[in-house]
C-alpha cells in the first residue's frame, strides 16, 4: 500500500491543469445560468402561489348552491357551499406552481438532470456546437435547464417566505397611498423581503454551486469530469479530487462571504 | 338625501367574518361632510377601526355601500352616475384612484424602513400621480418643515422616536393631497410625552378645514377638535352628536358606562 497522499502524483497531474481551468470555468458558467434561471423561475413560481387568481368564481356566484346545499348564516344571509362553491375559491396558478415546487423538492436532482438530458433534450434538438472550445453547447444547456428549474423550486419557497414575512402594515400604508398591487410588490415589499431573505438565498447560491458537480453525469466536462477525465489518464484519484476540493472551496467560500457583505451594507435603514 | 357638501355617504355598511358568525360591523349608516372632523369612540372591539379601514377598502365590506365623491366604491364593476352637469355617464370604479383621495394614518405608522425619510414621502407623488422627483422632494420638504422636521430628511424611519415617525406619516399622506384624512388610532402606539405633538398637527389639519375621521382614545382632543362624534359598540352606531351632546348629555347607556370608565 503506498502513501495515501503522495506528493510526486501532484506532478504527475500537473499536466492536466488546463483540464482542471477548463472545468472550473464551466462549473462558474453552469452556476451563473442557473442562478439567474432560478432566481427569475423562483420569482414567477412565488407570485403565482401568492396570488388571487379565481377563474371559476364567477361559476360559483352565477349558479349559487346548483351542486351543493344553500346554507344560512347565523345572520340569515345565503351562502353556498358545495362543488362549485370550492371550485369557485380554486386557484388554479397556486395549485401548478405549489405541484411544481413539491414535486421538484421530493425527488433527487440526479434524477431531474437525467430526465431532462435524456427526456426533454431528445425531443429537442440542439445544435452540436461547442463554446470557447471546451464547452459542448448540447450538455451545457439542458444542465442549466435541470439546475435552474430546480433551484426554482428551493427558491420560491425562500422568496414566498421573504414576502410573508414583511408586515401586513407595510402593504397596507403603500396601498392606501393609491400605489397599484404590483408597485406595491416592486418597491416596497420585494427589497424588504429581499434583505431578509438573503442569508437564505447566500446559502442556496452556494448549494448551486456544489451541486453543478452532478451534471458530469450526463456528460458536462465541469471540475467534477476533469477529475473523472484525470482519473482515467493517470489512475491517480486522490490528488485530482484534492484539487477539486480545493477549486470548490475556493468559489463558495468567496461566494458567502461577498453576499454577507452586501447583506451588511443593505442593512443601513435598520441601524441608529 | 346627500347635502350638497357631503364626501361620504356609508349606507348600512356590514362586515361578517365565519359567515356572520363575527358580526365587526353591523350596519352603520353615516354621512361624513366636507369640513367634518368626525372622531369614532368606543370600547375596545367595537368596530371602529374595521369602519375606518373600510372608507378605503382596506377591509371589503360584506353588505352595504359607501359612496365617495359621488362614485360607489363598494362596486367593482362598471356603474352609471351623474356628472356635475347632470348627464348620466359610465365608469369604472378604480379603487387605487379612489385611495389616493383618501390619506391613511396608522396605528403602528408602517413607514417605509428601507427608504429615508424623504423618500417615503415622495414615493407615492412620483409613481401613482407622475409629479416630477424635484417637484415632490419640494413639496416633501415644506411639508416637514410644517411638522418641525425638515432636517430629518435624510434619516431613515428607525433613526426617529415614534412621535416623529407619526407626524412624518401624517404628512406623507398629506403629500398626495387628499380630500380627506383617515386616522386609525394615531397615538396609541405612542409614549405620553408624544402623543401631544401628533395631537398638534392633527389639530392644526383641522383648524385648515381637512375632512378627518379619526379612531381614537384620546376623549380630550375629541371633545376640543371634534365637530361630530360617534360612538360605536358591537359593530353597531349608537349615539351619535356634537361633542357637547356625546360628552355633557350622553343618552344611550353604553355610552354612559363607556364614559364613566374613560373620563
Amino acid at each position: 500500500m503506498g502513501n495515501f497522499i503522495q506528493l510526486e502524483n501532484f506532478s504527475k497531474i500537473a499536466p492536466y491543469a488546463d483540464m482542471f481551468k477548463e472545468g472550473l470555468i464551466v462549473t462558474v458558467l453552469l452556476s451563473l445560468f442557473t442562478v439567474v434561471i432560478g432566481f427569475v423561475l423562483a420569482l414567477i413560481l412565488a407570485i403565482m402561489r401568492m396570488s388571487n387568481f379565481r377563474p371559476f368564481l364567477w361559476l360559483a356566484h352565477a349558479f349559487p348552491g346548483i351542486f351543493g346545499f344553500f346554507e344560512r348564516d347565523s345572520a340569515g344571509m345565503k351562502r353556498d357551499s358545495g362543488f362549485l362553491y370550492h371550485l369557485g375559491r380554486f386557484n388554479p396558478l397556486s395549485f401548478l406552481a405549489t405541484a411544481y415546487v413539491e414535486i421538484l423538492r421530493s425527488t433527487p436532482v440526479i434524477v431531474q438532470v437525467a430526465i431532462i438530458f435524456y427526456g426533454v433534450f431528445s425531443i429537442v434538438e440542439l445544435p452540436k456546437i461547442t463554446i470557447l472550445g471546451f464547452i459542448k453547447f448540447d450538455r451545457f444547456v439542458p444542465g442549466i435547464v435541470a439546475l435552474g428549474m430546480n433551484s426554482g423550486a428551493y427558491l420560491c419557497e425562500i422568496i414566498r417566505a421573504g414576502i410573508q414575512s414583511i408586515d401586513g402594515g407595510q402593504s397596507e400604508a403603500a396601498r392606501s397611498l393609491g400605489l397599484r398591487q404590483a408597485q406595491t410588490l416592486r418597491y416596497i415589499i420585494l427589497p424588504q423581503a429581499l434583505k431578509n431573505i438573503l442569508p437564505a438565498i447566500a446559502n442556496e447560491f452556494v448549494v448551486i454551486i456544489k451541486e453543478s458537480a452532478i451534471t458530469y453525469t450526463i456528460g458536462v466536462q465541469d471540475i467534477m469530469s476533469s477529475v473523472n477525465a484525470v482519473r482515467g489518464a493517470t489512475f491517480i484519484i486522490m490528488e485530482p479530487l484534492l484539487v477539486a476540493t480545493g477549486l470548490y472551496f475556493c468559489l463558495c467560500f468567496p461566494t458567502s462571504k461577498l453576499i454577507a457583505y452586501i447583506e451588511r451594507r443593505m442593512s443601513r435603514g435598520d441601524k441608529r | 338625501m346627500a347635502t350638497r357638501d357631503s364626501l361620504i355617504q356609508v349606507k348600512d355598511l356590514k362586515k361578517h367574518y365565519n359567515r356572520g358568525a363575527i358580526k365587526a360591523l353591523d350596519g352603520v349608516t353615516v354621512d361624513i361632510n366636507r369640513g367634518d372632523v368626525m372622531v369614532v369612540i368606543g370600547p375596545s372591539g367595537s368596530g371602529k377601526s374595521t369602519f375606518l379601514r373600510s372608507l378605503n377598502l382596506l377591509e371589503e365590506p360584506t353588505g352595504g355601500s359607501i359612496v365617495f365623491d359621488g362614485v360607489d366604491i363598494t362596486s367593482r364593476k362598471y356603474k352609471k352616475v351623474e356628472d356635475s352637469t347632470g348627464r348620466t355617464v359610465t365608469v369604472k370604479v378604480n379603487i387605487d384612484e379612489h385611495r389616493r383621495k383618501m390619506g391613511m394614518v396608522f396605528q403602528h405608522f408602517n413607514l417605509f424602513p428601507h427608504m429615508t425619510i424623504l423618500d417615503n414621502m415622495t414615493l407615492a407623488p412620483v409613481k401613482v400621480k407622475g409629479v416630477s422627483k424635484a417637484e415632490a422632494e419640494k413639496k416633501a420638504l415644506s411639508l416637514l418643515d410644517r411638522v418641525g422636521l425638515k432636517d430629518r430628511a435624510g434619516a431613515y424611519p428607525i433613526q426617529l422616536s415614534g412621535g416623529q415617525k407619526q407626524r412624518v406619516a401624517i404628512v406623507r399622506a398629506l403629500a398626495m393631497e387628499p380630500e380627506v384624512m383617515l386616522f386609525d388610532e394615531p397615538t396609541s402606539a405612542l409614549d405620553p410625552e408624544m402623543v401631544g405633538e401628533v395631537l398638534d398637527v392633527m389639530k392644526g389639519l383641522a383648524q385648515e378645514g381637512m375632512t378627518m375621521v379619526v379612531v381614537t382614545h384620546e376623549m380630550g382632543f375629541a371633545r376640543e377638535v371634534g365637530s361630530r362624534v360617534l360612538f360605536m359598540a358591537d359593530g353597531l352606531l349608537l349615539e351619535e352628536g356634537s361633542p357637547e351632546d356625546i360628552f355633557e348629555r350622553p343618552q344611550h347607556p353604553r355610552l354612559k358606562d363607556f364614559l364613566s370608565k374613560v373620563l
